[in-house]
């Protein structure tokens, strides 16, 4: 009996299968509410927003953590786009690439972003934070008074939405929708900053 | 701010949302956009003497083949709103129905007399027709970028295409409530023109008005 040829590769193996289940779970619940799956979720996806980035623009730069904090703020603020009936990467992986494709033609750069299978997101993971460019913490500064003393109250003090909003006399139910507004004004501010 | 930071304050945003959002908005700006047209046809442009005209074959022509690419073209629109999903077969749907409506123009030229069919194909309204379609599809295509910009489309120019068919082909609807002509190879000239400008005013100005 000849030996059987054995494949010099054999076929690519299939990491993304379990990460994407579990994402997907994830994110189906906190589309439910629950903001733990939700603070998971976006744990997870930053560790594999950093390692696409990174793989594409070089590790380190600047430009990398930067793009991270623009997608995860764009996967938070787009999710109602998401069909909880379809995957989840491919969803994630558009947005990411959307996002990497934006900010190389704002600087001009005629680089090509090549369509790749939506699983290539969650190939690398890199949890290693690297340095921002942009820095929101200076945006934030920018924010109306009131905006801004619940979101320290919330950010600095760790007070959960509920504590600021009492803590600065306004029902919870604003105070919830404050902090939307201020999500979408950081974002925009983002955008004319980077122009 | 350090990404893990930004990360627990988006984790905070955490409310119920509701689900199908994509079709829901996307509807919402069709009714709204469709209400506006509609004012516009009626109000302005008068509606034919309809109880008559419903009992004609060539009316319902015209509204199944308007009708029939308006819902082509939303699912089609729905699925380029949302990132990372597949288009499947609706673009074959699409050219589909604009091809057929093409066909049955072109037949219809053929079965009529040399003498007779510059008169079936231009009929009374030829020069006004693709232009006010178009014009009537502006307010839906208005309401329909409003919408997109709150979803996450990531193919512009071909999104901005397809919801300005969407309106263009729901603006053409409205305006056969008041439009009289018969032909199917009217129809499928000047009707298609005024949509297809319509997609292409989308084509050029998705690139821009739906950035995000």
């Amino acid at each position: 009996m000849p030996e059987m040829a054995v494949p010099a590769q054999a076929s690519p193996v299939e990491p993304t299968s379990d990460a994407e289940a579990r994402l997907r779970t994830l994110m189906i619940r906190g589309l439910e509410g629950d903001s733990v799956a939700h603070l998971a979720l976006l744990r997870t996806l930053s560790g594999h927003l950093r390692g696409y980035f990174a793989r594409r623009l070089g590790t380190g730069t600047s430009e990398v953590e930067d793009l991270v904090q623009e997608t995860l703020l764009a996967v938070h603020l787009k999710r109602d786009s998401y069909d909880r009936s379809l995957p989840f990467t491919p969803w994630a992986y558009a947005i990411a690439r959307y996002k990497l494709f934006d900010h190389l033609r704002r600087r001009h750069r005629q680089v090509h972003v090549p369509l790749e299978d939506a699983g290539t997101l969650l190939a690398v993971e890199d949890t290693e934070e690297g340095a921002v460019r942009t820095d929101l913490e200076r945006m934030l500064q920018r924010l109306p008074p009131r905006q801004r003393s619940l979101l320290e109250d919330v950010r600095l003090h760790g007070l959960s939405i509920e504590e600021a909003a009492r803590h600065r006399g306004v029902s919870p139910v604003s105070a919830r929708v404050m902090l939307h507004r201020t999500l979408k004004w950081l974002n925009r501010a983002w955008h004319d900053e980077n122009r | 701010m350090r990404t893990v930071d930004l990360i627990e304050l988006l984790a905070r945003d955490t409310r119920a949302r509701p689900p199908r959002a994509t079709a829901a908005r996307l509807l919402t700006a069709l009714a709204a956009g469709g209400a506006l047209t509609l004012a516009v046809v009626v109000l302005g442009l008068h509606c034919q003497p309809l109880q008559q005209a419903a009992r004609q074959p060539w009316f319902w022509m015209k509204a199944g083949y308007t009708g029939v690419l308006t819902v082509a073209a939303a699912v089609t629109l729905r699925r380029l709103a949302a990132p990372g999903t597949r288009l499947r077969t609706s673009p074959l749907a699409l050219t589909l129905v604009l091809l057929a409506m093409l066909a049955l123009g072109a037949g219809q030229l053929l079965a009529t007399a040399p003498a007779g069919r510059l008169a079936l194909w231009l009929g009374q309204t030829w020069k006004v027709c693709s232009p006010l379609i178009l014009l009537l599809a502006l307010p839906i295509y208005a309401a329909l970028v409003v919408a997109l910009r709150t979803l996450a489309p990531t193919r512009l120019p071909q999104t901005g295409a397809v919801a300005g068919l969407t309106a263009g082909a729901l603006a053409a609807t409205l305006y056969g409530l008041h439009c009289p002509e018969q032909a199917a190879a009217f129809v499928a000239t000047w009707y298609t023109l005024g949509i297809v400008a319509a997609a292409a005013v989308g084509a050029l100005t998705g690139r821009w008005l739906l950035r995000w």
